[in-house]
């Protein structure tokens, strides 16, 4: 698969990108900067990101207006080659209001609304009930993909251990709003004392007797008094969660693999393809970033034979800097600096080549970007970073 | 003010963020302290056991159970159901309502939603480790070192028990967290360990994460490790030798050397790699206001290689090595 086919699919046939890695591998640069390869396509793009980084925020535009898309200016657009119908948003999540606000739609009273929102579980629950983070970043991108504002979506997923982390939040949080011991939590029976309990089965009542001999009576009763506020936007909000998982699996999602060359992360991002493939995830790309490559491509020369020309090096040194210049220590200096960063060339290569003959094999779109000698932080460093994945110079043999 | 020297804890928190090698961090300040004759508890707690590989390459997992790896030195995998079934087993007794409790399927479902829990339970392992003793009454483990988990700010893990303290008004859940927040928050036993990278937002992250442990969790920080510090790549006098590099011909080969250029553009790498690591370990010690540990950028990382010194004793001589000066 070659750029153009990978742009073309994902990135114009299809609406959302999602971005998948462990953390700490700059997965919020990639999908800006995937983000911005389609706007510079003519497409109207969103990136919604979970934690940028700060300059990176303040490129984007982002800071402190969580939850909302913030558009680029036409201006800044133009100059980065978007054209005139191409547009480029940043979204910053907000995991706390997404929450609130699906409570505000889902809420079957304006009394229930109230309740839950001033529930103390609640507000705990909010944003420490796994896959809180995970739950309210897919929803954002449904709430932004039924607006229709935009053609295509990038998501930043929160980094996970585990691949599945972000697929499975949904999931879990139904299951758990649909469990036989949350009924029962929240049935009056219950809540009103012990009575009752026999019209529950054996298993279940011995769980509760059991949770409320180590947590004591009153965390349940708060607990229940929550899942009952809840029951009443369980209907609506299981309906969503289940439209919002077909979304992400369905024919109009795509998924690209970010990584770095460190083994810990390729040891990282092998699990988290194989764990996609499991799922029957169709991952579109693996992208490595931050790779270190020799200057001007290729595999680094050998040096350990180079020592002899050193003095040659040193009389052109001594030549272009005059005579001010050890000229010795520096072709030495010069010598030892090329050997180091051929090791580091080497060592990238060694780390990722397993995984790119992995994604060769498999058909898979698959890019190497350069690391570059500072951080990207600005727009200009997310163009560098979209020209290196889609419009790489014919790559050297590695 | 110099900080206390990390082998006088009872336990050592190690966080930071994915990609910081606080395993590594964890595993090599386990390994140190083991040689410097403290018996060692190594605990991490993720799915997949990535210290036990590090530490004796090519072994079996510790699990649950644990492993002593060498003299003195043990690890362990906390896992959160493994933890739940010893509390429950503790607590009640009854070793078959446990285990028809633990494959309950509603009760399955509801532990694999509700918050918290793992942390509590995690950190209540950790307490139960703590408070082991010896035939003599000493204590089993001279040092716990704990692998926090790398996702969110690791400030999740460790206010829990605060949180459940606050939010649950009586019972035995209560009293246990709060024997948990009492281990968390002691300076005589305690120490969390921050772990960067000197990188933008690892940078950024850490300041965040020691600001919010102050003022919300109180636990004693009193130190940042610095993973992966390039050193000076040119030997002193020679600080601008891409500058010189770049004046001769780029395309002037001498010999089987790359060409002028070429030689140029690494060194101007390796400087600019060197400088924006200097400023961002600068950056670390400026907005959190602790020292700071760094540790060496290591070129074939954890591979041990014949002949060649461990790495992971050199980056423990380098976490104890400000103790020393």
């Amino acid at each position: 698969v070659n750029a153009a086919d990978f742009a073309e699919d994902c990135l114009v046939r299809r609406r959302i990108a999602i971005c998948v890695g462990c953390g700490g591998v700059g997965k919020t640069t990639v999908a800006a900067a995937l983000a911005l390869e389609a706007a510079r396509r003519g497409r109207r793009a969103l990136v919604l990101t979970i934690d940028p980084a700060r300059r990176l925020a303040d490129a984007l535009g982002v800071e402190a207006l969580g939850n909302r898309p913030q558009p680029l200016a036409r201006a800044t657009l133009e100059s980065l080659g978007v054209p005139a119908h191409g547009a480029l948003s940043a979204l910053m999540l907000d995991m706390k209001r997404t929450f609130d606000d699906l409570v505000e739609r889902f809420a079957d009273s304006a009394e229930a609304r109230e309740r839950i929102l001033r529930n103390p579980i609640y507000q705990h629950a909010s944003q420490a009930l796994a896959g809180s983070v995970e739950y309210s970043a897919m929803e954002k991108v449904y709430e932004m993909w039924e607006r229709e504002d935009y053609d295509l979506i990038v998501v930043d997923t929160p980094p996970a251990e585990h691949a599945l982390d972000f697929l499975e939040a949904p999931q879990r949080l139904l299951e758990f709003l649909e469990s036989r011991i949350v009924h029962m939590l929240i049935h009056p029976a219950f809540a009103a004392g012990r009575f009752g309990v026999r019209l529950f089965q054996h298993g279940t009542r011995r769980v509760l007797q059991l949770m409320e001999r180590i947590s004591g009576i009153g965390f349940l009763q708060d607990l229940s008094e929550f899942l009952l506020a809840f029951e009443g936007m369980s209907v609506g909000f299981r309906q969503r969660a289940t439209r919002v998982r077909s979304l992400m699996l369905g024919p109009e999602s795509s998924f690209v693999l970010v990584t770095g060359p460190g083994r810990e992360s390729v040891r990282q991002a092998t699990g988290f393809r194989d764990r996609l493939e499991g799922f029957g995830v169709p991952l579109a790309a693996v992208l490595v970033n931050r790779v270190r490559i020799w200057p001007g491509g290729g595999s680094p020369p050998e040096l350990a034979d180079a020592g002899g020309d050193v003095d040659a090096l040193a009389a052109a040194i001594r030549a272009a800097c005059g005579p001010a210049v050890p000229a010795e220590a520096a072709a030495r200096a010069a010598l030892h600096a090329a050997t180091g960063y051929a090791a580091l060339v080497r060592r990238d290569a060694r780390a990722i080549r397993d995984l790119r003959e992995g994604a060769e094999n498999a058909g898979r779109f698959w890019a190497q970007i350069p690391e570059l000698a500072e951080d990207v932080h600005d727009l200009a460093g997310l163009a560098r970073i979209a020209d290196a994945v889609f419009r790489a110079p014919s790559e050297g043999t590695s | 003010m110099a900080p206390e020297s990390l082998l006088e804890r009872r336990l050592v928190v190690v966080t930071g963020k994915g990609g910081t090698g606080k395993t590594t961090v964890s595993a090599s300040l386990a390994l140190a302290a083991a040689r410097a004759g403290r018996r060692v508890l190594v605990a991490e707690m993720t799915r997949d056991e990535a210290l036990v590989p590090l530490l004796a390459p090519g072994s079996a997992p510790a699990g649950y159970q644990g492993r002593e790896i060498e003299r003195g030195l043990t690890a362990m995998c906390i896992d959160p159901y493994s933890a739940l079934a010893e509390y429950l087993g503790l607590q009640i007794g009854l070793r078959g309502l446990v285990e028809r409790v633990l494959s309950n399927r509603g009760f399955r479902q509801l532990m694999a939603a509700a918050p918290g829990w793992r942390e509590l339970i995690t950190l209540g392992k950790v307490w139960h480790l703590e408070q082991m003793t010896d035939a003599r009454g000493a204590p089993l483990y001279d040092l716990i070192v704990v692998d926090a988990p790398a996702t969110g700010h690791g400030v999740a893990l460790l206010n829990v028990p605060g949180v459940v303290v606050s939010a649950v008004r009586a019972g035995p859940l209560r009293r246990n967290a709060q024997l948990v927040e009492d281990m968390l928050t002691d300076p005589e036993r305690t120490l969390l360990l921050p772990v960067a990278l000197a990188e933008e937002l690892p940078t950024r992250e850490t300041a965040e994460l020691v600001a919010r442990v102050r003022d919300e969790v109180g636990i004693p920080v009193d130190r940042v490790v610095v993973n992966g510090v390039v050193g000076p790549p040119f030997p002193p006098g020679l600080e601008t030798l891409d500058a010189l590099l770049a004046r001769l011909p780029a395309g002037e080969r001498c010999g089987a050397l790359p060409p002028a250029g070429v030689l140029a553009a690494c060194a101007s790498f390796l400087r600019a790699r060197h400088e924006l690591n200097r400023g961002y370990v600068a950056l670390v010690g400026e907005l959190t206001g602790l020292p700071v540990v760094p540790l060496p950028y290591l070129v074939e990382g954890l591979t041990r290689e014949a002949g060649a010194p461990d790495p992971l004793e050199r980056l423990g001589r380098a976490l104890l090595a400000q103790e020393a000066a």
